[in-house]
């Protein structure tokens, strides 16, 4: 087998690939092929040529090209070349879950920062998808932070969320209604159209906080609020232009 | 295999674009995920994208939340080649059923703590037609279907 293959290397390549790169693959795989065939415990001898194969053709081309030598080699030893792949397969399946398992892990250890605007106002963006582990974190992070800093205004900014379904809007809903226990006051921002869509067909409004378009009128309602109070000792000139947005 | 024949519903597999499994809480964010893409390749406007990733996202929960495992199911239907474009949307499971159909999809009722009971109301709203078909001790399934807006 192994002086048949090397002899009709040439012609076996021409046959199984018409590009280049693909021809190097298989003809790399022959070459280890003739090494090993005739041996003892095939199969696992296999694996490493199979799937050096698999990273550089198709699938379907890997399987039209193991037809092709199952008609044109005596002997081939096809089942020992199919269980080889199925089990390289399998390990690459094996590889990906371990690598989508991982990423999962990345995106859940993306922390929700809060963020001490100044004396007395908290800043929370909500980024990505809240699952219920990830919103668990946050609120109580939240809510830890308001006692400490005694915040009298909490911003919540929705800028980073791309959807709030029925469950993300139970849960700000909740943390919303803990903060306002907490004595603070909350602002929503950054709700994008297509969610205010979305949320009025649900059902689900936030009623309960002051809501506002983006960051910047946030802040300038704020400022608004508190200056309002301190300069309300010492003149009143200052009232009525106040942005409300 | 699992029998996917629920009463009058007859699923065939092989017609849908996606098929997922749901059993684990981050099958859910998968399913939001793809639905989200496929509304997008089959140019559906923002808006619409964002309310069929919500009702795939609350189909997919109530699976996972009442039902522990199930599948959705997703495709593009047309009439013609790129004309009246919509995706049907089902969900699948063997799980528990629901007692009150009715009641749970009227809104406002659910059998979970700390829960709105918005999600089958929602979903009515959210999209073009929607049927469910459940039956207590075999399953539920939900299909709805959204009809792509011409600009
Ligand atoms: N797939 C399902 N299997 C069994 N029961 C379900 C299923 N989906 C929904 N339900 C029932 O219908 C109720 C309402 O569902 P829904 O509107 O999604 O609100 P919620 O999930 O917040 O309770 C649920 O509380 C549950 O009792
Ligand atoms: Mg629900």
């Amino acid at each position: 087998m192994k002086d048949v293959v090397i002899s009709r290397l040439g012609e076996l390549v021409e046959g199984l690939a018409k590009k280049d790169e693909q021809k190097k693959a298989w003809e790399d795989f022959l070459v280890e092929f003739a090494e090993v065939c005739g041996k003892s415990d095939l199969k696992e001898k296999l694996k490493a040529p199979i799937s050096n194969l698999l990273d550089r053709i198709s699938e379907k081309e890997l399987s039209d090209g193991i037809e092709l030598l199952h008609e044109k080699l005596d002997n081939f030893p096809t089942v020992d070349v199919y269980k080889a792949i199925i089990e390289a397969l399998g390990k690459k399946n094996d590889e990906y879950l371990v690598k989508i398992a991982e990423l999962r892990d990345v995106l859940s250890e993306l922390s929700t920062p809060i963020i001490h605007l100044w004396q007395d106002v908290l800043l929370a963006p909500v980024i990505g998808t809240l699952d219920s582990q990830r919103a668990q974190n946050m609120a109580e992070k939240l809510l830890e932070n308001i006692a400490d800093t005694r915040a009298k205004v909490v911003i919540v900014d929705v800028t980073g969320v791309s959807m709030i379904d029925t469950i993300v809007g139970e849960f700000l809903i909740e943390m919303f209604s803990a903060v306002k226990l907490l004595g603070s006051d909350v602002i929503l921002t950054g709700i994008k159209p297509e969610i205010a869509h979305t949320l009025v067909k649900l059902g689900i409004d936030f009623n309960m906080v002051i809501i506002k378009r983006d960051l910047e009128s946030a802040l300038k309602y704020t400022i608004g609020k508190f200056s309002k109070g301190t300069e309300k000792k010492q003149s009143n000139t200052k009232r009525g232009d106040i942005d409300e947005n | 295999m699992d029998d996917k024949n629920f009463n009058d519903i007859d699923i065939n597999i092989n017609d849908y674009d996606i098929v997922l499994k749901i059993k684990d809480e981050n099958d859910i964010a998968v399913s939001r995920q793809m639905a989200k893409s496929f509304a997008q390749k089959n140019n559906f406007s923002l808006a619409d994208v964002t309310k069929i990733a919500t009702a795939v996202s609350e189909l997919s929960r109530n699976i996972y939340r009442y039902a522990k495992e199930g599948y959705i199911y997703i495709k593009k239907k047309e009439t013609e080649p790129d004309k009246d474009v919509s995706i049907e949307i089902i969900a699948y499971d063997r799980g528990p059923g629901i007692e009150n159909v009715e009641q749970a999809v009227a809104g406002g009722y659910t059998t979970s703590e700390r829960s709105l009971g918005l999600g089958l109301s929602g979903i009515r709203r959210l999209i073009d037609s929607f049927y469910i078909k459940s039956e207590v001790g075999k399953g539920t399934v939900v299909m709805a279907e959204k009809r792509r807006r011409r600009f």
